[in-house]
């Protein structure tokens, strides 16, 4: 009977109830929608990570990631291979030799790690081929008789392969893709214009476009005044295995582009066999072996394993290797359940509030059930429950329309293409996919229970200290 | 027998300029099925004489017997777990819980008492079937009269057949009518369930029903009649 009545209770001032269950709902469904989309970001930030850039584990000479000195490959580098692929739970492996050295074209250089892979066995490790951007090449699968280098959408920028220009081929796409007249006739004006960098492209684009102009055909106009010629090339230098200064002329295999901006910028991929004669280094002189596991679950039991039969040779995993993506994995849980506790938090203010009134309110029918014959164990638990259904209502309301969004935007995710500089200049994808576990909301579903009850302590504290006689005489 | 016994009974008011002695020395004793009114002008010190009966109250000075227990010997949960299976109250202005309807209003002690469901209902029925009320079982209090909300009260007052009902100015809100049929029916009620009732009152209907007349003022027992 109590809990019947402490439902009905609730529906007493409906204005009231309701006011309370809204800024519930709208608090509960901002802070899950807000941690799907950062969680969203974050897991696609650490499968870009090991998918694209890192895989699972890699082994190397102890010293050699202190400086990448090229003389420090790992010894006996095909046992070494045979040992890793015997290793139970071990789904790839690849052997590079990774240099550092300078990139330049004809304006600009970078400095950058070269990094000698062999195409077939790097696929089965790692998906950076995927990420190729149309029309700028292959990686490496067409036959050339130059030297190749597959690079980052970001260095190809600032080593001005990719340009940008304005001609009647770009104005047509435009138009097709309904751009208005107006700003067609100011791109007009740059007709024939090759512009030498992204940022003096944008500079001049933006200064005769208005800001609504920019943010809606923005997007549009940098894909298709995006330019790329075919084989660009470009020389690396670097010190051979002798540490004489050396280097060659490369053409772009196909330019890649990921989430990463940095890794864009400094990671430049070339075959083994092209580097190994350019550094002297033997065929079977490699620098890295980099793991794939058949399941992220057993990296620690995998490495662990790995370490006790390379002895002699640094073994590290991915934690290791980025301890910010560990961290971000380890510590995502409770810094989502600290940013629902302090928006629940807020919320229970507004709880309190309302119990407050509800008891001052029924001062005389709060007196009245003590009369007859309701102890104060029996008040508490009606007027906590008043406050968790409160909660509760507004709470599973909040997370229905939460998860109803979240299953939305999952599927075609959310665009920040606005951002896109900011967002990868941080290792984040600019296209997010909102993702939360089942097991969250279990977590919400907790926190609004303990809200409730936490926040119906003091007002029902004040019920409690009522003397019967004296909230009968009260009008 | 017995069933309610007020000992040389004080109660005074420590205000921090006035000492006020609300009740004076009362003794008083009920037997069962008693009939009673409390009687005498206001200040006279009735309610506070019922609210200390009811154990909603404490006495500065004397004993308060329901049924051989001392109200004041019992601690504060156990006074009101004694309370809700020993008396029953009636409050001037009803007092129903607004969000139930009748009958949830009368199984409400009862629930708490933990009676199981047959009990519940056939008991609620019986009940509200002898304040007239059984058409009218789904109402919430606020599509009832002020006479039959009343009605109601009484009869969740005697749900959990309790030793004695109190009830306070219980005419005090109600028309000729509905106070004629409310005290034929506690009447009715006190005879057939032999449950004594205690009354406050300024109503001479009352009073003209009531077997027994007890008029206090200032505090103090001046007549107690019986009728016969």
């Amino acid at each position: 009977m109590i809990w019947k009545t402490a439902w009905k209770n609730v529906w007493r001032n409906k204005v009231r109830s309701l006011v309370v269950i809204i800024s519930i709902t709208i608090g509960i469904f901002g802070g899950v929608f807000a941690v799907a989309v950062m969680n969203g970001a974050i897991e696609q930030k650490v499968d870009a990570a090991l998918n694209e850039e890192i895989s699972h584990i890699h082994v190397n000479d102890p010293a050699f990631r202190d400086n990448y000195d090229i003389q420090l490959t790992i010894p006996d580098a095909g046992q070494v291979l045979s040992t890793i692929k015997e290793i139970p739970g071990v789904a790839a492996v690849c052997s590079r030799t990774v240099i550092t050295g300078m990139a330049n074209t004809a304006t600009k250089s970078a400095g950058v790690q070269i990094i000698g892979i062999d195409p077939e066995t790097e696929k089965e490790v790692l998906q950076l081929h995927e990420t190729c951007i149309p029309g700028t090449g292959d990686f490496f699968e067409s036959e050339s008789r130059y030297q190749l280098a597959y690079i980052g959408e970001a260095l190809a920028k600032e080593l001005n392969i990719i340009r940008y220009r304005i001609d009647e081929s770009v104005l047509d796409s435009l138009a097709a893709r309904e751009v208005s007249a107006e700003v067609l006739e100011e791109l007009a004006a740059f007709s024939g214009k090759r512009f030498k960098s992204e940022k003096s492209f944008k500079k001049e684009v933006k200064a005769v476009l208005s800001m609504k102009e920019q943010q809606e055909y923005g997007a549009a106009i940098k894909e298709e005044a995006w330019s790329f010629r075919a084989r660009s090339k470009m020389t690396l230098t670097f010190m051979d295995k002798d540490q004489m200064q050396t280097g060659a002329v490369f053409r772009i295999a196909g330019i890649y582009n990921i989430s990463n901006g940095m890794y864009e910028m400094g990671q430049i991929l070339v075959k083994n066999e092209d580097l190994m004669k350019l550094t002297g280094l033997a065929g079977n002189e490699y620098h890295q072996m980099i793991i794939r596991l058949n399941d992220l679950e057993s990296t620690k039991e995998v490495s662990d394993s790995l370490k006790g039969k390379l002895s002699g040779l640094e073994v590290m995993n991915w934690k290791e290797i980025q301890p910010q993506l560990a961290m971000m994995t380890d510590m995502i849980t409770k810094f989502y359940a600290i940013f629902m506790v302090i928006i629940l938090a807020a919320l229970a203010f507004g709880i309190v509030n309302t119990m407050l009134m509800v008891v001052l309110e029924r001062t005389k029918e709060l007196g009245m059930l003590t009369a007859i014959g309701m102890n104060k164990k029996r008040v508490f638990k009606m007027i906590m429950l008043e406050s968790v259904f409160l909660s509760l209502v507004g709470g599973v309301t909040g997370i229905i329309i939460s998860k109803t969004l979240i299953s939305a935007t999952a599927r075609k995710g959310i665009n920040f293409t606005s951002y896109v500089e900011g967002f990868e200049a941080m290792g984040y994808p600019s296209h997010i996919y909102p993702l939360i576990s089942t097991s969250f909301f279990v977590t919400v579903t907790v926190l609004i229970i303990i809200t409730g009850i936490l926040s119906s302590i003091y007002p029902a504290l004040k019920a409690l200290k009522l003397d019967p006689a004296e909230a009968l005489r009260t009008e | 027998m017995k069933v309610l016994e007020i000992k040389n009974v004080h109660k005074i008011y420590n205000s921090s300029e006035v000492k006020v002695h609300a009740v004076n020395d009362i003794s008083l004793d009920f037997e069962k099925g008693e009939f009673a009114a409390i009687v005498g002008p206001s200040g006279s010190g009735k309610t506070t004489l019922l609210n200390m009966i009811g154990g909603l109250d404490t006495p500065t000075e004397g004993e308060i017997m329901v049924d051989n227990t001392n109200l004041a010997r019992l601690k504060s949960s156990a006074l009101i777990d004694f309370r809700m299976r020993n008396i029953g109250f009636v409050f001037q202005s009803y007092n129903l819980i607004p969000v139930l309807t009748a009958k949830e209003n009368v199984e409400f002690i009862m629930s708490l008492q933990k009676w199981n469901k047959k009990e519940k209902d056939d008991r609620t029925f019986e009940l509200l079937k002898a304040v007239g009320l059984e058409d009218r079982v789904n109402s919430r209090p606020s599509k009832l009269s002020g006479g039959q909300q009343q009605r109601v009260a009484v009869a969740r007052a005697l749900a959990s057949k309790p030793k004695f009902v109190l009830a306070d100015e219980p005419t005090a809100n109600l028309d000729s009518k509905s106070t004629e049929t409310l005290l034929d029916i506690m009447e009715e009620l006190n005879k057939e369930e032999g449950i004594t009732f205690i009354f406050s009152t300024h109503d001479a209907r009352v009073v003209k029903k009531a077997r027994r007349v007890i008029t206090v003022e200032d505090g103090k027992v001046i007549s107690d009649e019986r009728k016969k």
